[in-house]
């Protein structure tokens, strides 16, 4: 399969998940670039693009929830942030993501 | 040479028919308004894609879920990997989705072939 192809697809299909829920690519080209490419390693390798920046367990329940764009199963969390856990995808009002932090969610919820 | 194989109204934007023409299943693609033509049998285990969705320019099939680009045929994607759920099944069967899926797994997806579209006034043509 041709990366940039698959690239290409995954791009597609994610923009019309992600619009209804607020979301938009990070205006950082070069970083949705590079996590899209993980994704497609990932996805050749287990059949799922999973989020290249969180961890698969040994439960598919809770592998599911990492299935991207994950933001539906985060919500609370990305919302918080304006950004999901990779960076790859930022709330609409974003314009500089590199403001953005990556902060867990206990710490937000510890407030 | 071009054959009518439908009509332009027979697929709505979106949409998918199959149809046979020289003895060959193609399934036709509506996507915003052009017509593709593509095989109808998955390039990995042949089932019949005009049963998949189409969304956008991405065909995905109805068995194991390989993708592909209509407008060039190319396969974007393999197979996705079937959960059959938590409860246990019988042995017997677990058996055999096992060996099974083993085998699934064992099989390439190829690119479609695409076919040349032409409308000619109401008429889908394609060259086949």
């Amino acid at each position: 399969m041709n990366v940039e192809s698959r690239k290409k697809a995954l791009r597609f299909m994610f923009q019309k998940v992600v619009d209804p829920l607020g979301y938009k690519f990070s205006p950082d080209e070069e970083t949705v670039d590079f996590l899209l490419e993980q994704e497609v390693m990932l996805e050749q390798k287990h059949g799922i693009p999973f989020c290249p920046c969180q961890g698969l367990t040994r439960k598919r329940e809770e592998n599911m929830k990492i299935v991207c764009p994950c933001i539906p199963f985060h919500r609370e969390h990305f919302d918080a942030i304006k950004r999901c856990w990779c960076l790859l995808f930022v709330t609409k009002d974003v314009t500089n993501p590199d403001e953005l932090k990556q902060i867990p969610f206990g710490e937000i919820k510890r407030g | 040479m071009f054959i009518e194989v439908a009509k332009v109204g027979d697929i709505a934007p979106g949409g998918m028919i199959a149809v046979e023409a020289n003895k060959k299943e193609l399934v036709l693609c509506n996507y915003e308004g052009k017509i593709y033509a593509v095989s109808r049998r998955c390039g990995h285990t042949n089932a019949p894609l005009e049963m998949g969705t189409l969304e956008g320019y991405i065909l995905t099939c109805p068995l194991h879920y390989s993708q592909f680009d209509i407008t060039t045929g190319e396969a974007l994607s393999g197979t996705v990997p079937r959960h059959f759920g938590d409860e246990p099944m019988p042995e017997s069967i677990g058996r055999f989705f096992q060996y099974a899926g083993m085998l699934i797994s064992k099989i390439k997806t190829y690119d479609l072939e695409t076919y040349p579209v032409k409308i000619d006034g109401n008429s889908i043509m394609i060259e086949v």
